[in-house]
């Protein structure tokens, strides 16, 4: 667990204020507020954000090596500035386009065998057009 | 009798369908009334007979199980 | 937890390649934070702005305050920024007001986000067809004239009219009903739709059906116009008989033109029949059974991530890799790949997910977590410590459930020691709080009076764990969703109710012991039965992941029915791609292939399978933690039209070796007729084979390229073409392959006439008996399934009446198999083409692979166990649907042998039929024991 204010972590990172807000807001960064407009995060959480924004794994791995509920200590004085992650490596993370039955099919089982699954659905929630179905063939099962 | 006879029902209901319907008719605000015990259970055939004698026993005036 | 939901986004750029790509996002404003929505509806409610409900397909209205429908994901609602009052004209700001939990926030704006990923699937699915451009159909000018989709919506009891069906016009129910098929389909006159859309004739069938259960009375009158009735998935034909033992009509007629009705109610419609006479007929409502189109966007995505469309602008792959685009690392899947159905967008979404998961193989597991809790505290010895939390949400529950009175009650309780009214308990800070209180306290039981435990026990059950609790030491009372929401009217019988509710919740939680989930340790191998190309595809998708798989073949060659295939449906040659797979595959360090071979014995369960192989007359032992079934099908042997008696009759794979045996064959014959439909779609196979009409109409293309002035006949039931093989069909007609329509119960009859082979039917068009000398006669024999008996035996599996191994579900689970474990692939599930065959096969291999992906399994909590006054008198045995249980004999204290049951922890689903079949106690449900769910009874019926 890592405790940190928006200003110390904007700054660790090289970033502008309301660039980590915006993190926090979207659910990017899952950070949980706590008392004193602080924020707490998860290491493996914070891990991966690191890995999905890249910024580099030793100064991810420096981070949360802060101990629990110890308040975040600037670590390291020189902004960091945010590469893309280039690894000869593929990344393990997929993107979905589409959250009908199939896109959501895909992404069940893609997060199910190891990877982290991104869904992209241009409207407010998904299920598409099966959702919309009220029964189906040839069994008349409930669409839901 | 100075009031009117309220019964009280004990129902059943299977997790998978019956249970999510009573969710389901609360989201759509279907209003009904507010007599039936839900206990919910993982299928309505887990309802072993002595469950329903029970119930009686204990003065349900009726018991659905709903699956 | 390892799913990231991006709602309201669209893609804005690409760049990057297969491995590496960054793809920008552009996320429109929610102007709701999803953190703090409580999706408790206040904002719709207040909200004075009414749209049309596109959910509802317009029949209905929403307000700009919204969520999809009653159980959307994520269950937030969101600011329609288009309509709102206050971002169009700056004034409202009602919903704001009235929002408990303040989550509107009319400063979120948009943003791009950049995304990195390995590899990217496409499925942004379809567009209804709009038939406002069709001015003949009067669709915009009639209000009874309805989509297909919006008469779903009619239908359904979430929608506008709660499944009482009334026509939009009068809003009384209609009595007679007619359906128009291929609107939008099958058509190059006003749109170009030259496709067939695979669906809806079976969805027209379908609300045909669910339409006679909805209305009432008699007098109800449904018919269906149509071309070809296209019913050609399994159980479908079945269906389509069932529909017309139901009285529904079906008319085989192309009506042009809809006019209004009286007082523009109901609706006219001139038709021809088939026999040439035309006829006006008027209707209540008139369905047009629209058909799928490419999603409007479809070429916008496909230029940004430089990936190639057909010709009608679905995404282009080719049959032996059907969800792959040309574009390395992008894969295609659902209908935007080609109009289809559910199941084979279910199945194919899976094989997409193989296809990406096989990409990215050596990063898998990099970006996925776990979470990790402290350790459990050992309560097992202590007295019941309950603590229960009560939820106002917001005002959902308080404002019709007084939760002070709740909160009072429950502290009279027994064992009761801590009872707290929160705003919201579901609340990120309220779980910190319980997580104190447990600790303070010493609370070993927790109650959560709130919403349903469908959607919200798994996060209650994390509080314990992370307070360091066992998960299943908490129950929940539902007092919103089956209280406060429900009995809205009648706030003091809501109260008592939910003082009831928590007493029965206490009741049960007081009983409530330490559950643990199992793990069985998963044999990370697969087998695969059957090497045709479904074999061997799924044999290839689970070897790719780095998976060991035995592939068992029956003959000595692999292949299957492919070696006589000469070219798939799209025109690629079969034998050159056949032969590359054939090489993979006995080459893959990961295959190892056992020809010659059969299954002799199947023990275990998923995870753990036991066979014994018979290999060249040797046996030996395999372990497997899953297997892949594709045991094939088979051209079946024709028993009439003189097969067998005449060289010049022929099947069609006969045929397709004939003409493979040289270049002029075709060129010395004058007259060739296909015969549709022999053994198919009768009493003794009551299915439809699929394969055929498209086999039919593509030898008779072949035969019209190599003479075009050889007359070529195909006599027909209905041609089922569906997809995008109606432009094969389309093609044949425009050559000159002449399409002769025969019914049931009057077939051709084939006869020999001297040296010549003559061919009769009946054409229903000229109304005249015609006589075809014919140098050829093909039929198309039926498909039958490869005998699966023993299969069905040793894996206690299931086969339909037809001898097809059935799915665990037609729609949901197409390539499981009802034992966990198993999966299905290829035609011994049901004929199908090439692309569908190592569609399904690369699904199986997906799920195959979410299995073997975990070293262990992790079993549910909730199974079924044995206590001490069980006698073996095995009752509970022939109920259990899982076959779970087995007898064991064990040694007694007298020194004798005696039975009991034990349970299959891996095959037992917690259902409990066994606990309500035994008449002793002999056998109960954790989490549901006979004393728990009587202590619940008793307890809603103390306070009598």
């Amino acid at each position: 667990m890592i405790e940190f204010r928006v200003g110390q972590l904007a700054k660790l990172l090289g970033v502008h204020r309301n660039t980590v807000t915006n993190w926090i807001r979207s659910g990017r960064l899952q950070a949980r507020s706590t008392v004193g407009r602080k924020y707490l995060v998860e290491g493996p959480e914070f891990q991966r954000f690191c890995r999905d924004q890249g910024i580099s794994t030793a100064v991810a791995a420096e981070l949360s090596r802060a101990a629990p509920h110890a308040v975040m200590k600037p670590i390291i004085r020189q902004p960091i500035k945010r590469e893309v992650y280039m690894s000869e490596k593929a990344i393990g993370s997929v993107m979905v386009v589409g959250g009908g039955i199939a896109g959501i099919q895909a992404t069940l089982d893609l997060a199910d065998s190891g990877y982290f699954v991104y869904l992209v659905e241009k409207s407010a929630g998904i299920g598409g057009v099966m959702a919309q179905l009220d029964k189906t063939f040839p069994t008349n099962d409930c669409a839901m | 009798m100075s009031e009117q006879f309220e019964p009280v029902v004990i129902g059943f209901l299977c997790n998978w369908c019956a249970y999510a319907g009573g969710d389901l008719a609360g989201v759509s605000r279907l209003q009904y009334p507010p007599n039936m015990r839900a206990v919910r259970v993982m299928c309505s055939g887990m309802v072993h007979p002595e469950l329903v004698m029970h119930a009686f026993r204990r003065g349900a005036d009726g018991v659905i199980v709903m699956g | 937890m390892n799913v990231e939901l991006l709602t309201l986004s669209e893609v804005e750029s690409v760049s990057g390649d297969a491995g590496n790509f960054t793809v920008n996002i552009k996320k429109k404003p929610r102007y709701i934070d999803m953190n703090k929505c409580i999706a408790c509806g206040l904002c719709a409610e207040k909200c004075p702005r009414k749209v049309d409900d596109e959910f509802n397909m317009g029949v209905s209205k929403r307000k700009a305050a919204h969520i999809k429908y009653g159980q959307a994901v994520p269950l937030k609602y969101a600011i329609d920024g288009d309509h709102c009052i206050y971002l169009n004209r700056g004034k409202c700001r009602a919903c704001e007001k009235f929002c408990p939990t303040g989550a509107v926030n009319f400063e979120d704006r948009e943003e791009t986000v950049p995304v990195h990923v390995g590899a990217v699937i496409l499925a942004p699915g379809f567009k209804p067809f709009d038939p406002a451009g069709l001015d003949f159909y009067a669709y915009t000018q009639i209000p009874d004239v309805v989509t297909s989709l919006e008469y779903e919506r009619l239908l359904s009891a979430s929608g506008p009219c709660m499944g009482h069906l009334v026509r939009p016009s009068d809003g009384r129910e209609p009595r007679k009903i007619a359906w128009l098929q291929c609107v939008g389909s099958r058509s190059t006159n006003r749109c170009d739709n030259g496709y067939c859309s695979s669906v809806c004739c079976m969805y027209a069938i379908k609300q045909s059906l669910v339409t006679a259960e909805h209305t009432t009375g008699d007098g109800l009158e449904q018919s269906i116009f149509y071309m070809d009735i296209r019913s050609h998935g399994k159980e479908f034909e079945r269906y389509y008989e069932t529909a017309k033992a139901s009285e529904i009509r079906f008319v085989r007629a192309r009506p042009h033109t809809i006019y209004p009705g009286r007082e523009n109610t109901g609706a006219s419609m001139r038709y021809t029949t088939e026999a040439g006479e035309t006829l006006v007929e008027d209707f209540d409502m008139v369905v047009l059974s629209v058909g799928m189109e490419p999603p409007e966007d479809a070429r916008r995505l496909a230029e940004k991530f430089g990936i190639a469309l057909d010709h009608y602008g679905f995404a282009k792959t080719n049959s032996f890799a059907p969800v792959t685009s040309n574009r390395p690392g992008i894969f295609v899947t659902g209908s935007f790949q080609a109009p289809k159905a559910i199941p084979r967008s279910v199945a194919e979404a899976s094989s997409a997910a193989a296809e990406a998961a096989a990409a990215l193989i050596q990063a898998r597991g990099t970006l996925t977590h776990e979470k990790s809790y402290p350790r459990e505290r050992d309560i097992v010895a202590e007295e019941p410590r309950i603590g229960v939390f009560v939820c106002s949400c917001g005002i959902n529950i308080a404002g019709v459930v007084d939760v002070k009175a709740v909160v009072d009650d429950a502290k009279t309780l027994d064992h009761v020691v801590y009872v707290e009214n929160n705003l919201f308990t579901c609340s990120a800070d309220t779980q910190d709080l319980i997580a104190q209180k447990i600790g303070e306290h010493g609370l070993n039981r927790i109650v959560v009076a709130a919403c349903t435990p469908r959607t919200h026990e798994p996060l209650f059950q994390d509080t314990l764990k992370e307070a360091g609790l066992n998960p299943y030491m908490m129950e929940m009372a539902n007092i919103r969703n089956q209280n406060a929401w429900v009995h809205q009217g009648q706030p003091d019988k809501a109260t008592e109710k939910a003082k009831v509710q928590v007493r029965m919740a206490v009741a049960k939680v007081s009983k409530n012991y330490p559950l643990y989930r199992d793990t069985v340790a998963v044999q990370q191998k697969a087998l695969v039965i059957g090497g045709g190309l479904a074999g061997m595809s799924a044999a290839l998708g689970l070897a790719d992941q780095e998976y060991e798989t035995i592939l068992l073949e029956k003959s000595d060659r692999l292949g299957g029915n492919a070696w006589h295939l000469t070219a798939t449906d799209r025109g690629r040659a079969v034998r050159p791609v056949l032969e590359a797979m054939i090489d993979r595959v006995e080459n893959h360090p990961r295959i190892k292939v056992l020809q010659n071979a059969a299954l002799e014995s199947a023990v275990g369960s998923v995870g753990n399978f036991v066979s014994k192989i018979r290999v060249d007359g040797e046996s030996r032992a395999v372990t497997y933690g899953v297997a892949v079934v594709a045991t094939g099908a088979r051209e079946s042997r024709p028993d009439e039209y003189l097969y067998g008696q005449d060289d010049r009759i022929m099947t069609h794979l006969e045929f397709d070796a004939h003409l493979n045996e040289g270049d002029g064959i075709a060129a010395g014959m004058s007259s060739a007729v296909f015969i549709q439909c022999v053994g198919s779609r009768d009493d003794r196979r009551p299915y439809c084979s699929r394969v055929c009409c498209t086999h039919s109409v593509k030898s008779a293309i072949r035969l019209k390229e190599a003479n075009s002035r050889m007359n070529v006949y195909i006599l027909n039931r209905d041609i089922r073409t569906y997809g995008e093989r109606e432009d094969l069909f389309r093609k044949a007609r425009d050559l000159g392959v002449i399409f002769i329509r025969y019914s049931a119960d009057q077939k051709p009859e084939v006869s020999r006439d001297g040296d010549g082979l003559c061919v009769s039917v009946f054409d229903p068009i000229s109304r005249f008996p015609l006589r075809i000398e014919a140098d050829a006669v093909v039929l198309a024999a039926a498909i039958e399934p490869n005998d699966t008996h023993e299969l069905v035996e040793l894996y206690k599996c299931s086969a339909n009446a037809d001898g097809f191994l059935n799915e665990a579900h037609p729609k949901l689970r197409p390539v499981e198999m009802p034992v966990e474990g198993l999966f299905v692939a290829g035609m011994c599930n049901y004929p199908k083409p090439i692309d569908e065959s190592v569609g399904m096969a690369k699904a199986a291999a997906a799920k195959a692979g979410v299995i073997l992906a975990k070293k262990e399994m992790q079993l549910d909590a909730i199974k079924s166990y044995i206590t001490e006054k069980c006698d073996g008198c095995a009752l509970c045995l022939d109920v259990c649907p899982y076959r779970a249980l087995q007898l064991e004999e064990y040694p007694g204290e007298d020194g004798r042998s005696h039975q009991r049951i034990v349970t299959d922890k891996a095959l037992c689903k917690g259902c409990g039929l066994c606990e309500a079949t035994c008449p002793k106690g002999g056998i109960y449900v954790h989490g549901f024991t006979m004393e728990q769910l009587k202590d619940q009874v008793s307890a809603a019926l103390a306070v009598l």
